[in-house]
């Protein structure tokens, strides 16, 4: 199977669309307004999806679809939110959760948010497509995405909508997985050119899970803390959505520059809490009272190690020269960080590939987000060199 | 492609979210927010008469000719003023209010600052349309979070670092 940016972009407003649909049926239903925060096309493993749902404690409606395109749709509540809104629509139901009223509320938020979701996606292939009967799916023992048919692929590609209401109490997914034969037929559909093999996708991926991987094992020798990498991912976003996919809250880090084929930007961001946990780390025995310039510098410095074990494998692979320029200490709203880098990249590019990583100790004591926004152009002549030959 | 909506969402009451190139129009005391502005803009409008506000979330200073029009100042800011125009308001009673457009980082890049441009796009395209922009906080190195409030025209910026004002 081979992907090109053309059906990318395809997928990408097919899948916004869609959610849209969808997220206007729940406002009708429930009347509280339901937006479309982020649609992301992403390349990942069935491992990791699963993970991200034990993770998030998310318990969710599965609804298969088959007939001019095949595969499973996944709604995706964290446990919390989807009772609140079983409460809405029911009163009284969200009080029992578990209880056959509650998941009967949840199928037909599915059924109903589903069912425009996939309209779409037939008015564009000019075909129907039919939905099974909603099946509830609570996290524990269960991996919901992972039952589709993609061959011998452990790599899925998942169309994830994140929505979000106005009065902030429904944040959900809405996860959409086709079979490999139905992901043929929507590139088809497209009519792209210069399509890259899904391998190559793949490749990319990997690289960049050791470029994680080791940035962990970077970050742990320098802290003395063992670290591990939580998620590794890359998705293809519009480049709007891209600092929406970062949490509303304040972060320290640095921004970097990195040039070579490609180029782009990376940010490593930390929370408050964990930004003090590295810092003292870094300077043990200060107790806290090390002086903001010595707290920068920590955090300039480990921004460096961690920017430098996760490129470094990428020029290996590609067999390039990837510069990277002096870290830019930052210290404000998640988002706010994210906007100057991906409007500088809106000014030749409608879509991004954005890479996001987490790196996080096993106790809590921090965790580290790594965002890379490669250059989408130069990105595609990057994967040439790791096309299949 | 806008980011909450396909269209421009209108509200009388509540909170309204406004995302990156996107823009929203609203009345009685419905509030208007947009969070993460770095280089981007927001341009706010207000009728006192007519009690009806508006708000977009600009990323560029100007259209290219291809994607969505409310990525752009120089489209974005025109379709607002319609936007409002269809709700009852009167341009020429309008005011403006602008935000964002700051200079967080020094890329590499030679097209120059997108935070200053962004802002010299609204303020050019506002007086071609003969609104005035009455206040203003925009440019310095940090983020920004809107409230803009339909009631009374106030628009709230907070920032990481910098505390809070009311334009």
């Amino acid at each position: 199977m081979k992907l090109d940016v053309k059906s990318l972009r395809t997928f990408s407003r097919l899948a916004h669309t869609g959610a849209e649909r969808a997220a206007g049926s729940l406002s009708t239903m429930t009347g509280i307004e339901t937006y479309v925060d982020v649609t992301k096309v992403e390349l990942s493993s069935r491992e990791a999806v699963a993970t991200r749902f034990e993770e998030e404690d998310l318990v969710s409606v599965k609804i298969g679809f088959e007939g001019g395109l095949e595969g499973t749709t996944v709604l995706a509540f964290p446990r919390d939110g989807a009772a609140d809104l079983v409460e809405t629509l029911m009163p009284g139901a969200g009080a029992d959760p578990e209880g056959d009223l509650a998941v009967s509320s949840l199928k037909e938020v599915g059924n109903i948010m589903i069912g425009g979701f996939v309209d779409g996606w037939a008015d564009y292939l000019e075909t129907t497509i039919d939905i099974s009967t909603p099946t509830y799916v609570d996290v524990d023992g269960h991996e919901p995405l992972t039952d589709v048919d993609h061959g011998t692929e452990d790599q899925v590609l998942v169309f994830r909508n994140q929505l979000d209401s106005a009065n902030d109490a429904a944040n959900f997914y809405l996860y959409m997985v086709p079979t490999a034969p139905s992901l043929d037929t929507i590139v088809s559909a497209s009519e792209g050119d210069d399509p890259v093999p899904l391998e190559t996708f793949t490749s990319f991926s990997s690289m960049i899970a050791e470029g994680a991987e080791q940035a962990s094992e970077d970050i742990s020798m320098m802290t003395a803390i063992p670290t591990e990498v939580d998620v590794s991912r890359l998705s293809f976003v519009p480049v709007e959505g891209v600092p929406m996919a970062v949490e509303d809250d304040p972060r320290t880090g640095v921004v970097l520059e990195f040039e070579g084929t490609p180029s782009g930007y990376i940010a490593i961001l930390f929370d408050e809490e964990s930004a003090e946990s590295v810092a003292a780390a870094l300077l043990p025995g200060s107790d806290g009272e090390a002086g903001a310039e010595m707290h920068q510098s920590a955090i300039q410095e480990i921004g460096n190690i961690i920017t430098s074990g996760f490129l470094d494998g990428w020029a290996d692979t590609l067999d390039t020269t990837i510069e990277i320029s002096t870290p830019t200490y930052v210290d404000d709203l998640g988002p706010a960080i994210i906007d100057p880098l991906v409007t500088d990249l809106a000014q030749s590019q409608e879509f991004a590939f954005l890479i996001d990583s987490t790196i996080r100790t096993e106790n809590d004591e921090f965790t580290c987000d790594i965002y890379a926004l490669p250059n989408e152009q130069e990105l595609r002549q990057a994967l040439e060199q790791l096309a299949p030959a | 492609m806008k980011v909450y909506s396909s269209d421009p969402s209108t509200e009388s009451g509540g909170r309204v979210k406004v995302g990156i190139a996107d823009y929203a129009v609203a009345t009685g005391d419905a509030r208007v927010v947009t969070s993460g502005l770095g280089s981007c803009v927001g341009v706010a409008l207000y009728d006192p008469d007519a009690g009806i506000v508006g708000l977009a979330h600009a990323m560029l200073p100007e259209y290219d000719g291809s994607g969505d029009e409310a990525k752009y100042v120089d489209t974005v800011v025109p379709a607002l003023v319609d936007e409002m125009r269809a709700k009852g308001a009167d341009s020429t009673r309008m005011v403006a209010k602008l935000a964002g457009g700051s200079e967080m980082f020094e890329f590499t890049d030679d097209r120059g600052s997108i935070g200053r441009r962004n802002v010299e796009a609204a303020r050019t395209e506002l007086a071609a349309l003969g609104i005035e922009i009455e206040r203003e906080d925009v440019g310095g190195d940090h983020g920004r979070s809107l409230e803009l409030h339909a009631d009374t025209g106030a628009l709230q910026v907070r920032s990481a670092n910098q505390g809070e004002t009311t334009l």
